[in-house]
């Protein structure tokens, strides 16, 4: 008996967890098909309707894209089914309309004890003893006028002993077909728009796939050249100084009594490459994460790359707190690459920037800066090596970096990426 | 001459203040904050504060609003600005209220002692002092005000905004003192600015200078 208990509680988990995904999307709606076809089952009714809703039902499980297209057909087939069998055979009561349903409720509230169905086909289809109802009620109560034309009747004996006719009509399959083919038709252009969607939003996830994988790609291998070229400078720079430096004190330990002279040339010496040891790690941290970016965010950074830009530079900066860092970053060193070129390449005089984020409803917003100069334009990022890294870097972002360059100028470069700012500007003072 | 100092860095704040005790200064208090640092410079008042521009506890820019918040309160408060790096950026606004006894150096400047002291003199004097590197950045501008200026007197005007004197910029040169302050002279007529106190137009000539 456990055993048996068991292997239903299984039975029932499996087909629960397995009707989960269907109801997820569709809600109880996807169970209709369900219904339908233990109806169906249970009274008889034709073996390709059966077929029909069981092979819809599975596929809709099994994968709910096809349920929501399956749906509507379903519903619309079953509801032209009834309509055409209730018109055109008058009524299906052996198909459709179980005793329970129709005979029993008539039979009790006639309070008869037998109610003998008629057919138009035969002359007397079926019998149904009902059993004795206590209440008397009397003869047509029934409101006759949801059920119409043509159809079955039933005759009826009451408790009393009364006798009479009542036409059991096809009102019910009429209703339930004119229903059905409605709700089916209603659902038609939603769930073919539930699949466009599906389909669409499975395009786009795969080109953001792709995207990804590319973009990362590119990160990991501009983030390890990066690192080379760090190790290199201070491998070169640095290091090397420093090496120089300890070496010139060792010599000046040697010759600090015996050749006081030679001593202090060397200790200049050792001064002089530990300055320049300085200077370049200098060079190296600013290369790496520029001061001003860390210790002021973006506007300022760029304010500052403004004033080091050798030609006249306008600003127009409203950024309102601070982006993420490595975003932060990427613009800052986008920024810096796109005044270099102007200045180096297009001969420009003047150059304006205009730095703004614009937040949205849902979602992070845009930062979006401009840089337009008035140089001799013909810039093209495919032939740069220098505004293709940024682009590239900027891509892990998601950001974007736009050019127009008209030969003769001018040219505008607008690099945009998607990101939050945080709380506004911290002012101690 | 008393000083406060404001550097993070245990090593570097006990080498500047033994480096400062050696040449006669009087270290009132050293300090790794910037709260600390206000605090100390009400306290003081001294001739001259050191100032790191990064200090905890945000480690940003903590100690140049420290100053600079510090200099609203006190205008011409001197101040004297240490830094791993210059930035116009930031020399502009401290130059910003014009008020003098600023200075703004690398702290490589340190190494070279009497150089550095001439520095903390002119700041306490209500001078300017600008890094030769922010001056070297500046000079890669060529802007309108500053075309009219010769050669010679860009020369003398990178000098003053390095906050030296008129010998030391006549002897840095192998001029006469008095051609310095010739050029000096037609460097504030040519920068439009009024017959006044040399040294606050020695700043405004600086200003102009920093600003164009």
């Amino acid at each position: 008996m456990k055993i048996v208990i068991a292997l239903w509680r299984l039975v029932v988990g499996r087909v629960i967890k397995l009707l989960r995904p269907a109801r997820r999307r569709l809600g109880w709606a996807a169970l209709l098909p369900l219904v339908a076809a233990l109806y169906l089952t249970i009274w008889g009714a034709h073996a390709g309707t059966i077929v029909f809703v069981v092979i819809a039902l599975a596929a809709a499980l099994a994968i709910p894209v096809i349920a929501a297209d399956l749906l509507p057909l379903a519903l619309i087939y079953l509801g032209l089914h009834w309509l055409v069998y209730a018109l055109v055979h008058g009524s299906s009561r052996t198909s459709f309309l179980p005793d329970a349903v129709v005979f029993r409720p008539v039979a009790w509230v006639l309070g008869s004890t037998q109610v003998v169905i008629k057919s138009p086909a035969a002359a007397q289809s079926s019998v149904s003893i009902i059993h004795p109802v206590p209440v008397p009620v009397p003869v047509g109560t029934l409101p006759p006028a949801f059920y119409y034309a043509k159809g079955l009747s039933a005759a009826y004996t009451t408790t009393a002993g009364q006798s009479g006719q009542w036409t059991v009509l096809a009102g019910f399959e009429v209703a339930a077909g004119v229903v059905l083919l409605l709700f089916g038709g209603w659902l038609v252009p939603r769930t073919i728009g539930m699949h466009t969607r599906i389909m669409r939003r499975n395009r786009e996830l795969s080109r953001r796939v792709s995207t990804l994988t590319a973009t990362r790609v590119e990160a990991i291998d501009t983030a390890s050249a990066e690192l080379r070229r760090v190790e290199r400078d201070l491998h070169d720079g640095a290091q090397a100084r420093l090496l120089a430096v300890g070496m010139s004190l060792r010599a000046m330990e040697r010759l600090i009594r015996s050749d006081p002279e030679a001593a202090i040339s060397l200790v200049t010496e050792a001064r002089e490459n530990s300055a320049r040891a300085l200077a370049d790690l200098r060079g190296l941290v600013r290369g790496i994460n520029p001061p001003v970016l860390v210790e002021r965010g973006l506007g300022d950074a760029i304010e500052a790359l403004a004033l080091d830009t050798p030609i006249p530079a306008t600003l127009d900066i409203d950024l309102d707190g601070r982006a993420p860092a490595p975003v932060e970053s990427a613009v800052y060193f986008a920024v810096a690459e796109v005044l270099a070129n102007a200045v180096k390449h297009a001969d420009a005089h003047t150059v304006h920037i205009r730095a703004i984020h614009t937040p949205a409803e849902e979602g992070q917003g845009i930062l979006r800066v401009e840089v337009t100069d008035d140089g001799s334009g013909g810039a093209d990022p495919a032939n740069g090596t220098g505004l293709t890294g940024v682009e590239r870097r900027l891509g892990t972002f998601d950001g974007i970096l736009a050019v127009s360059s008209p030969p003769g100028g001018p040219t505008i470069v607008v690099i945009e990426v998607p990101c939050a700012l945080s709380s506004p500007k911290i002012s101690s003072c | 001459m008393r000083v406060v100092i404001a550097e993070d860095l245990f090593l570097l704040r006990e080498g500047l203040s033994s480096l400062l005790r050696q040449h006669g200064f009087e270290v009132s208090e050293a300090v790794d904050n910037g709260p600390d640092l206000l605090e100390a410079l009400t306290k003081h008042q001294p001739d001259v504060a050191i100032v790191d521009v990064r200090l905890p506890p945000t480690h940003t820019d903590e100690g140049l609003r420290a100053a600079l918040a510090a200099r609203r309160r006190t205008p011409g408060l001197p101040i004297l600005i240490l830094s791993a790096h210059v930035e116009q950026l930031y020399a502009r606004e401290l130059l910003a209220d014009q008020a003098g006894g600023v200075g703004y150096l690398l702290k490589d400047r340190v190494f070279t002692d009497e150089q550095f002291t001439d520095a903390l003199y002119t700041v306490a004097r209500g001078g300017t002092v600008m890094d030769p590197e922010v001056v070297a950045k500046l000079l890669a501008k060529r802007p309108s005000q500053m075309t009219r200026l010769t050669e010679r007197e860009r020369e003398v005007l990178a000098l003053m905004a390095e906050g030296r004197s008129n010998s030391a910029i006549a002897q840095r040169l192998f001029i006469t003192d008095k051609a310095v302050s010739k050029h000096c002279t037609s460097i504030f007529a040519k920068l439009d600015l009024p017959p006044d106190e040399d040294d606050n137009r020695r700043v405004l000539a600086v200003l102009a200078y920093l600003n164009s």
